[in-house]
């Protein structure tokens, strides 16, 4: 009998051992999750000129600080075309993550909002739904020149989308204030 | 209105039935083992403080007694005390088999003989008691339990929190071992199936020297009963219904011997559960379901001396966390709070039993292995091998499709324990033994806490000397805890960035600790009626790998947390005093405590708040601070008849920090319970029918810090600076109900419990719950138990 016994139990603490020790290294699905740059590219609809301001923060949430915070500056009383991007550069090469927001648009919505009156952000792009979408706007900056901030926010709503949503509803996966001239 | 009503009734109901006391208690008390009439045994009548020796023939009687319910308290030196709860309508005729000690190796091992335990310092669930808690969890569970609360995450994670404190500071003991989880998380509940035990001890303050000097809270044993060595199979199933997230419990047990001669037994037992939302007075809370499913069994084997035990145990969970907690960032939680109320489009959500992510998933496993020798009525020696294998996953909302999850901790422990126990001396006793763990964590996905292998050993020993009126216990232990191989699978903890590259920082290394831990009580019998009891100990605890090295989104709190891998070991000194009284009328039990905990480990919250990509969280450091908790648990209970009582509790506890010289967060304000209970007389078919009126009360924490560094703004627009995103919730009163009874059919009996909880829907949000943020508690619950002999 307690022979038996203890073979039962060399058989269950093997059990546990190989089991414990299955340290499976598989596809982190953490990956596609991570973004850590936020890319704001304005083209100046008469002259074309374009300027890209960025907020990068390579190691996700908590750890280092972000090591690039742009200031959007932009000259008063012009009209500009917005297209947003979504990187993950934690990695070589970088994953495009506005691809799967577009891909998924009627699960995400882009917030953009400037203080103070700065410019009137209209014409958000829509998903599939006709719902806004965001990934591109335009912006007419105010006639004068001033301050303030930039809001950029990505909210993800699967199944619940609605027209009219308020900024609230949503996970964010992204919230980020620039620094917002107009000059 | 209705309810002064109801008890004044059941007043004079119970005057009226105030019998005649002439009736007589008889019978005889044998030897279990060898069947033979047990000469010299007391037998009790708790109640009366009756008492009588068997004669030879092992008989005894106790005449003249009233009506009603009392408890048969059978002792003898060598045997298991053995207590018969029962209701006197007409003489009772009625023979005892005592245990001999020698089949009590298990409880007396569990319990130990040598473990300083004083009266007063510990609580107990048991029978009725524990019959109603069946179906809830663990933490809920022993709620009932004076002193004891719970941090509660949501409606389905409770972690028991004793006199204040938590986590890695309580040990649970799950079948004589120590459960090793996750159990550093405020929202990792304990793994273990209640119905595997059939009592739940509680011992409050760090006394325990003999399953680890950290247990500086307290130490919660989790008992299953004796195994059975007889031949006949025997069991039980039990169900439980709940209204409030239609919940459904089904737990079984089936048990008995392999042959004649009762040198063997065996007991498997399984338990499976499914709750979906769970509903507040005033919605649902949307994907807070929970699935469990859960199997134990046993086989033991012993001759004369000496024996061996065998338990393996798994456990399955899966919870769904209420949509409405998983906030992307501060300005969400902002939102939540300033609303009062989740938003619309979950606030909406109606009824499921469906769980989505975000959840969480937890399996458990436990194998033990325990050899034990003994010199009859001297000595014995316990051989215990354990190996435990937790695997914690944690899925969050993702944007990609995925079936993984996004953090999963791996944590093997295997544990060797030697323990050598002699009571053969008139006035002293004890118990001493080492010990030894092994442990290694593995993680995967995101990061939190890093991979680690340790080896913690202990030597302890525990003796008591009892002379007359006094009983003199002193215990001493010494621990070596070795933390090595830390690291993260790819990366190192506290990476630099310089430029664009990451640049791996220091490795972690190694952590040693020792320390020693000891506790000496002196205990004093005045008379039959009153005792008193002083303890004083000293413990420690080393940091935890979360305090050393998380670094991260903690994501059930929405809150980066920092570890501090500088920090030193926690030193705990408490000193407790408890005086019991108990007569016929009353049963009084007062204990107050002090524990000076220096280097207290806490999280201190950073500001401002860590700016990410995903917008501003609530950043804590760990960090160490002097604290003193101060408190005091009392129970009352008095009989107003043979058919009447009412039960009194009260806790309170005072937790400061001694350097900040402000008061500690996140610690439990008062609790007063009060109940009335009437006890029927017995009918044809109805047993022990019972019905009790409650009601708790639980104060507005007043004790936090007036000031901090968040900045709140309340809905006059008014900003203040307070040491929390929301202040401590209101006072708040809860009513509930409880009826119990056995039905007799044909010599079985069924027994029901109904309960009611929070029975007027009250709304209403707790402190010690981390959702208080999002939600109202949950409103109403009725609940039905049953439970069938097989």
């Amino acid at each position: 009998m307690r022979k038996k016994n203890l073979h039962f139990t060399l058989a269950f603490t093997m059990m546990l051992f190989v089991l414990g020790c299955k340290k499976d290294k598989v596809v982190d699905p953490n990956d596609g999750e991570l973004i850590t740059t936020v890319k704001v590219v304005l083209t100046e609809r008469v002259s074309g000129s374009q300027s890209i301001f960025e907020f990068k923060d390579l190691d996700g949430t908590g750890g280092a600080a972000p090591s690039k915070f742009d200031e959007i500056v932009l000259v008063k009383g012009k009209v500009y075309g917005c297209n947003l991007q979504f990187l993950n550069e934690s990695k070589m090469p970088a994953d495009d993550i506005t691809l799967e927001v577009f891909k998924e648009g009627m699960d995400h919505q882009i917030y953009l909002s400037a203080s103070d009156v700065l410019a009137v952000i209209s014409d958000y792009s829509l998903d599939t739904k006709g719902l806004p979408l965001g990934i591109t706007s335009t912006w007419t900056t105010a006639a004068t020149a001033g301050t303030g901030t930039l809001n950029v926010t990505l909210k993800h709503k699967p199944g619940v989308k609605a027209a009219g949503d308020p900024i609230t509803k949503g996970d964010t996966d992204v919230s980020v204030d620039f620094k917002f001239s107009v000059k | 209105m209705r309810l002064l009503s109801a008890i004044s009734f059941l007043l004079l109901f119970s005057a009226f039935a105030h019998g005649q006391c002439i009736l007589t208690v008889r019978g005889t008390v044998n030897d279990a083992d060898t069947r033979s009439a047990l000469a010299g045994a007391t037998v009790t009548l708790v109640e009366l403080k009756k008492t009588i020796l068997t004669d030879n023939d092992g008989k005894y009687a106790l005449s003249g007694i009233c009506p009603g319910d009392y408890t048969l308290r059978i002792t003898h030196a060598d045997c298991q005390t053995l207590d018969f709860h029962f209701h006197l309508k007409e003489d009772l005729d009625k023979i005892f088999q005592l245990s001999h000690a020698e089949n009590l190796l298990k409880e007396v091992v569990v319990v130990g003989t040598a473990t300083v335990r004083p009266e007063g310092m510990t609580g107990e669930l048991k029978g009725k008691e524990l019959a109603a808690t069946r179906g809830l969890t663990l933490g809920e569970s022993l709620q009932r339990i004076t002193g004891v609360t719970v941090l509660q995450t949501g409606n389905n994670i409770y972690k028991p929190v004793i006199q204040g404190l938590h986590s890695s500071r309580v040990l649970i003991l799950n079948n004589g071992i120590r459960q090793e989880g996750q159990q550093w998380g405020s929202e990792h509940a304990p793994e273990i199936d209640p119905y595997v035990a059939n009592r739940l001890t509680v011992i409050k303050g760090a006394a325990s020297v003999r399953y680890g000097g950290d247990a500086i809270g307290g130490v919660i044993l989790v008992e299953p009963r004796l195994l059975q060595y007889k031949k006949e199979i025997q069991g039980e199933i039990n169900l439980a219904a709940f209204s409030n997230n239609r919940q459904g419990v089904f737990s079984a047990l089936l048990e008995g011997g392999f042959d004649e001669k009762q040198t063997t037994a065996w007991r498997i037992q399984g338990t499976v559960k499914r709750g979906g939302n769970a509903k507040t007075p005033d919605y649902w809370l949307k994907n807070s379901g929970v699935e469990e499913m859960n199997m134990s069994a046993a086989a033991g084997w012993r001759k004369n001396n000496k024996g061996v035990e065998l338990f393996y145990s798994i456990f399955n969970t899966k919870i769904g966390i209420f949509s409405g907690s998983h906030i992307g960032n501060l300005t969400d939680l902002e939102n939540v709070i300033r609303d009062q109320s989740p938003p619309s489009y979950i606030r909406d959500e109606g009824f499921s039993y469906v769980i989505d992510r975000p959840y969480q998933s937890v399996q458990h496993h436990l194998f033990k292995l325990k050899a034990f020798a003994e010199e009859f009525g001297k000595s014995r020696i316990n051989l215990t091998f354990s190996s435990q294998l937790n695997i914690r996953k944690e899925f969050d909302i993702t944007r990609t499709e995925t079936e993984l999850p996004q953090l999963q901790l791996n944590l093997q422990t295997h544990m060797a324990d030697l323990v050598w126990e002699h009571f053969s001396g008139k006035k002293i006793k004890g118990s001493m033994g080492v010990n030894a763990m092994y442990q290694d964590n593995y993680i995967n996905y995101r990061y939190f806490v890093p991979n680690y292998q340790s080896v913690d050993l202990g030597i302890w020993a525990a003796e008591r000397y009892q002379h007359e009126k006094w009983q003199v216990e002193l215990g001493m232990r010494f621990d070596n805890r070795n933390r090595f191989n830390i690291k993260d699978n790819d990366a190192q903890p506290f990476d630099l960035l310089i430029g664009n590259m990451l640049v791996p920082g220091d490795e972690y290394g190694k952590r040693n600790f020792s320390g020693l831990s000891g506790t000496g009580v002196v205990a004093y019998k005045f008379n039959e009626h009153l005792r008193t009891s002083f303890t004083a100990s000293t413990a420690w605890r080393a940091p935890q790998v979360n305090e050393l090295f998380s670094n991260g989104l903690h994501h059930g709190a929405a809150r980066i947390e920092r570890g501090d891998p500088t920090l030193n070991p926690e030193k705990a000194y408490s000193i407790l005093g408890t005086v019991i009284f108990n007569n016929e009328k009353w049963e009084a039990e007062f204990g107050l405590y002090n524990k000076e905990i220096q280097d207290f480990i806490y999280l201190k919250p950073v500001y401002p708040a860590l700016l990410t990509i995903r917008g501003a969280f609530p950043a804590f450091d760990y960090a160490q601070t002097n604290a003193s908790l101060t408190g005091s648990d009392i129970r009352l209970a008095y009989r107003f008849t043979n058919h009447l009582q009412t039960h009194v509790k009260a806790s309170v506890l005072r937790a400061y920090d001694k350097k900040v010289k402000t008061w500690l967060i996140q610690m439990p304000s008062e609790r007063y319970e009060a109940d009335l209970e009437y006890n029927f007389i017995d009918g044809k078919k109805l047993k022990q029918t019972s019905i009790r009126v409650g009601m708790q009360h639980v104060t507005k924490q007043i004790h936090v810090p007036p000031t901090g560094n968040i900045k709140v703004t309340d809905q006059g627009g008014i900003t203040k600076m307070q040491s929390d995103y929301m202040q401590p919730p209101e006072a708040y009163t809860l009513f509930n109900l409880e009826a119990t009874t056995g039905i007799e059919l044909q010599k079985r009996r069924i027994d029901l419990v109904f309960g009611f909880n929070n029975l007027f829907d009250i709304s209403y949000r707790d402190y010690m719950n981390a959702f208080r943020y999002f939600s109202l508690d949950r409103g109403r619950n009725i609940s039905i138990k049953i439970k069938l002999p097989i």
